[in-house]
């Protein structure tokens, strides 16, 4: 019998008994719909956390590659002063070890042994399979607009920015015309600081922060005009006269809030040791969606690279004040080194690590996530499965009774020629039917379902935060779920129709036809 | 060379704790072309014997012959292929599949030969044409009357042209008129297409006026005709 002639034989079984293949379906929707959403709901989670990285496949193309810190400069210091008995452990930055005792761990991360200057930077740039290496400085110091002054986060960007996916969204303005240009960017955290002056007392809204910080949560147009407002104006850069202070000094230096000083006479009382140099804004860097792992201390504006490190010379903080006390100068504080291949970015790293430098990438986080996940997703489906499997039983018992109430008809297939292999199919068939269908109508199930349950939570959210947040899709189906739970469903009839099958093929024509 | 040959077939049952024989060693030789009719009253072993013959059952000793070769070794896929083409059963219930139409049914037995959806069709409507029904072809069984019923099985059973037909009480439910149209249908099936025909029946009349042979059964034995 061909293959389309048993299809039609089950579906026309499966049409004579209507409710209850309906019912036994309905059984599979339920189960096939619990998985999809408790798994969906897995894969959102995962998606959430995971998203921005995926989508942004520069992140896993990325090494950040770092100097020696202030600790390890201490440790090449001490290993200078006292010979190399202290050759692992000292300049642990943990400082666990700084006894200097022999390291009970076989094999301790190297402490970076290499200032990441110029000609490091160049070292890198030749590596094979490295596209191209953005050093990077940021340093902070106090800067004054429109008569505030406030300790910022600055950056040194390079002129040219074609890779640096930093600088790809301008929310206004644009960047810096040349190296020497008096021309400041600045990004929308400097924005939310002008903007904070202009609102009345009390009525600062804590912004949610930490890394999973909102998206800037106002519209974009808005943003545009603030930032459009900001453009052509001064910003002032207070530059410490007194040059190289002893380190002796460091106390001495006044460490006020280095985030974000309010402080509003700051000029009286220091105004005298600075020199002011004046900047331009020529744009403003539109804020990234959803949180940055780069920037956990985000940057509040960037000038011409090369600028910012004489500013950085002639400004240092106590503890690169430190550092060049100790080992001179400490190069750019670190650099991105940009693969061509994201295979490769392990192999790289190792050797840049051997090269003497420290460096990082996320490629191991994210599979240390996925796995987390690939677990927590493993028991949802388990719960989910379990309603499947309930159902299962419901098909058995649907089949049974189709068995014996068709008997009759079992036996005049076998007696005009239909084989067992030929029945039992037809009785597979039909399981696969249910399967097919109640995992099918499951899907769409568990689709409706997360849709619901999504505009709820993000309603929900509305409530609770008072303000429009990007929507959040809590809920991810993508095609593996949706075929692997039709399949599953298929699967799981199929076992259920086993017996029932088998069943099926083993009734006697001779019992059955018996005249009645 | 007989067609169709029982061999010492004996056939037990085990009914409870004894042993019932509903056949015992029979030797019966159907010779092509013959219309033979086992004689018998019930549990006389007739049917058991046409089962036998059908491919339904295995004797539990003794052998059953198609044109000299033995069903003995044959799989139950095999059997399964025997009974679709070398023979085709009435039954005395007509056993129509109720849910579908008579050419439906006719066409089932063509589906199970392997034949296209088109083929099948022509095929089933050709068939019914032979024994009178094309223009009840789209009826279902309960919509037929039972002459009309058992001349669908009969067209079902010659679908795939088999050369033996073994028809099992088939007017045993129909009045004197219609049982006469459907042994009609059967001799000219032997008469023009050559078909072998066994039937059993318990109706003496009926055996003496179509049968070419008859064979008397009493309790699992030949008693006459063998």
């Amino acid at each position: 019998m061909k293959f389309a002639d048993i299809i039609a034989l089950a579906l026309r079984n499966l049409r004579q008994a209507r409710l209850r293949t309906s019912l036994t379906v309905i059984g599979v929707v339920v189960g096939v719909a619990a998985i999809v959403t408790m798994v969906s709901f897995g894969l959102g989670l995962q998606n959430n956390l995971l998203r921005d990285a995926l989508a942004r496949i520069d992140l896993f193309t990325s090494i950040t590659v770092m100097g020696p810190g202030t600790d390890a400069l201490l440790a090449l210091r001490d290993q200078s002063q006292d010979g190399a008995a202290n050759d692992n452990g000292a300049g642990d930055s943990n400082g666990e070890k700084s006894d200097g005792a022999a390291s009970p761990t076989p094999e301790p991360t190297p402490m970076p042994t290499r200032m990441l200057d110029d000609a490091a930077i160049a070292e890198l740039q030749g590596l094979s399979g490295v596209r191209y290496v953005l050093p990077n400085f940021s340093f902070s110091s106090y800067v004054r607009f429109e008569g505030r002054t406030r300790r910022s986060f600055i950056g040194g960007a390079p002129q040219a920015i074609e890779y640096n996916p930093r600088f790809k969204k301008f929310l206004a303005g644009r960047h810096f015309t040349g190296a020497s240009a008096r021309e400041v960017v600045v990004t929308e955290r400097f924005i939310s600081w002008v903007r904070s002056k202009n609102k009345p007392n009390g009525n600062r809204r804590r912004r949610p922060g930490g890394p999973f910080q909102m998206a800037p949560t106002r519209p974009e147009e808005e943003r545009a005009r603030e930032a459009n407002g900001i453009l052509g104006k001064e910003i002032v850069f207070l530059i410490p006269r007194e040059q190289n202070a002893p380190p002796s000094a460091v106390f001495g230096i006044p460490i006020i809030d280095a985030s974000s000083s309010e402080n509003g006479d700051f000029a009286s009382e220091f105004g005298a040791q600075y020199e002011e140099l004046v900047y331009r804004v020529v744009g403003v860097l539109k804020a990234e969606d959803g949180f940055d792992i780069n920037n956990f201390m985000e940057t509040d504006m960037f000038i011409p690279l090369d600028q910012a490190k004489e500013f950085r010379d002639a400004n240092r903080d106590p503890m690169s004040r430190i550092g060049e006390f100790l080992a001179g100068d400490t190069g750019y504080q670190n650099a991105e080194v940009r693969v061509i291949d994201v295979a490769q970015v392990e192999s790289i790293k190792e050797e840049i690590k051997k090269r003497g430098f420290r460096a990082w990438s996320l490629t191991n986080q994210v599979e240390e996530v996925k796995r987390v996940f690939l677990i927590v997703n493993s028991a949802l489906a388990l719960i989910g499965g379990i309603s499947l499997l309930v159902a299962s039983f419901g098909i058995s018992n649907t089949m049974i009774m189709s068995i014996r109430e068709r008997t009759r008809e079992i036996g005049v297939m076998k007696a005009i020629g239909g084989s067992d292999g030929e029945i039992m199919r037809i009785f597979f068939v039909e399981a696969s039917l249910i399967g097919l269908t109640g995992g099918a109508l499951g899907v769409l199930g568990g689709w409706g379902i997360d849709r619901v349950a999504n505009t709820l939570a993000n309603r929900w959210i509305l409530n609770q935060v008072g303000q429009v947040v990007r929507r959040i899709e809590f809920f991810a189906i993508p095609w593996y779920l949706s075929t692997g739970a039709i399949l599953f469903a298929l699967i799981i009839s199929l076992i259920a129709a086993i017996y029932p099958a088998m069943r099926a093929a083993k009734v006697d024509p001779i019992k059955a036809l018996r005249y009645e | 060379m007989a067609i169709l040959e029982a061999c010492n077939v004996t056939r037990e049952y085990r009914m409870k704790a004894e042993n019932v024989h509903a056949l015992a060693e029979v030797s019966v030789a159907v010779e092509r072309g013959d219309f033979v009719a086992i004689l018998g009253t019930s549990g006389s072993g007739k049917s058991t014997l046409l089962n036998l013959f059908g491919g339904l059952d295995r004797p539990t000793s003794g052998e059953i012959l198609f044109d000299g070769q033995s069903l003995a070794p044959l799989s139950s896929w095999e059997m399964s292929r025997y009974r679709l083409r070398r023979v085709g059963m009435i039954f005395q219930s007509f056993n129509l599949i109720p849910t579908m139409s008579a050419r439906e049914n006719v066409s089932l037995a063509l589906a199970f030969a392997g034949l296209g959806k088109g083929e099948r069709r022509r095929r089933s409507l050709e068939l019914l044409d032979r024994v009178g029904l094309s223009k009840r072809a789209d009826h279902l069984p309960s919509e037929l009357s039972g002459g009309e019923q058992q001349r669908v099985s009969i067209a079902r059973a010659i679908a795939n042209e088999p050369q033996v037909l073994l028809a099992d009480e088939p007017t045993g439910n129909l009045d004197s008129s219609r049982a006469a149209e459907v042994m009609g249908v059967l001799d000219e099936m032997r008469l023009r297409d050559g078909k072998t025909i066994v039937l059993v029946t318990h109706d003496r009349e009926l055996a003496d006026t179509f049968a070419t042979r008859v064979i008397r059964l009493k309790d699992g034995r030949v008693v006459d005709g063998g």
